[in-house]
């Protein structure tokens, strides 16, 4: 069924599987284009699992704005198909955002030394990257990002 | 052909009904011509980060009908923007927007068809294939006083279902309704029905 994410004291549930099933539809092509393999944005060091409970709640509300703000944005998908898969998981992301969002709103979402340090790690490798390599490289790592969902 | 400029489709709304989702439109019309349409949407995040990104529909770009099946587009729950036009050879109309943005989560959910059979003594219930995103919570007990309510979840696909082994001479009764997790809501419950088994009832 729906999958309840907890995130310190931010409790919300959304269609994971629905979200995995989208990406996995066009994870192969857009990991086929994806030309840096020996770096990764989203690194072990950062996970959420590796994140102490009340900071996660706001390290996953910061990378999904930067997906959200700069990595769909600039995604030049190929073709109508994989546009449309990317849309259905840019809406999807955007509505768990806007469920971390209340949390923030209800003071269940505070951003501690430890988000922020980790956040800041990931946009230091997400902009050490070129502009249109590091937006098909971070979309690849979805995978990765789902699967930190997954384990909250 | 004397139609200097297309007039835009009127009337745009959207019937939905168990996650299945129609846009329709009146049709514009231009004597012993085929109009075609084009329908595009735009999801809550490109109105907010990509305004000027429009998707076209999978399924009505072009169309030649005045309605268009947008189930495949709207993949999320959020509100989402749609718009058609018309264009007749090279002449194109402006577009129509739908005047309130539309939400899966409003979708009408019935309850669910459902037919009670016996295979010996193995109570079956087959239910309305009502697609991917449904689920099932079905409801059944034995009709006696005091009797325990029991459910069962059943996951799209999975037809007929056992639900109990059932004794001679009693009496059973079961209703179903439907739970779509993608919008976190289920149907009212179908009409109960029961079935009686036949032979006689088991001496206590």
């Amino acid at each position: 069924g729906l999958k309840t994410l907890h995130l310190g004291s931010c409790v919300i549930t959304t269609n994971l599987q629905g979200i995995r099933s989208g990406f996995s539809e066009i994870r192969d092509s857009v990991q086929a284009k994806d030309e840096i393999i020996d770096v990764r944005i989203l690194r072990k060091t950062q996970s959420l699992q590796g994140t102490k409970p009340a900071d996660q709640c706001c390290l996953l509300h910061h990378i999904l704005r930067l997906y959200l703000d700069r990595v769909f944005k600039n995604y030049q998908p190929p073709d109508h198909h994989i546009f449309r898969k990317v849309s259905r998981l840019a809406n999807s992301l955007l509505t768990i955002k806007k469920d971390l969002r209340l949390c923030h709103a209800h003071m269940s979402c505070p951003c501690g030394e430890e988000a922020k340090e980790k956040y800041s790690q990931i946009l230091s490798h997400f902009e050490e990257l070129p502009p249109q390599a590091v937006v098909v490289k971070a979309l690849g790592e979805l995978d990765i990002l789902l699967q930190w969902m997954e384990e909250a | 052909d004397g139609v200097a400029v297309l007039p835009a489709p009127q009337n745009l709304s959207v019937q939905s009904t168990n996650m299945k989702h129609v846009l329709t439109w009146s049709p514009v019309t231009v004597p012993e011509e085929i109009v075609h349409y084009s329908v595009e949407y735009q999801g809550e995040y490109e109105s907010l980060y990509t305004s000027h990104i429009w998707i076209p529909s999978i399924w009505c770009s072009p169309t030649q009908r005045p309605e268009c099946d947008i189930t495949e587009d709207i993949t999320a729950t959020v509100s989402y923007s749609l718009r058609v036009r018309a264009t007749l050879g090279s002449l194109t109309s402006t577009w129509s927007t739908l005047k309130h943005r539309f939400n899966q989560n409003s979708t009408i959910l019935t309850p669910p068809g459902m037919e009670i059979t016996m295979d010996g003594f193995h109570l079956l219930i087959k239910l309305e294939d009502l697609g991917p995103h449904f689920e099932f919570f079905v409801s059944y007990w034995r009709r006696e006083p005091g009797a325990k309510e029991h459910i069962k979840v059943v996951r799209p696909g999975v037809l007929p279902v056992y639900l109990e082994t059932v004794e001679p001479g009693a009496a059973y009764c079961v209703k179903a309704r439907t739970f779509v997790k993608a919008i976190g809501r289920h149907s009212a419950f179908s009409p109960t029905e029961c079935v009686k088994v036949q032979g006689e009832a088991l001496p206590l």
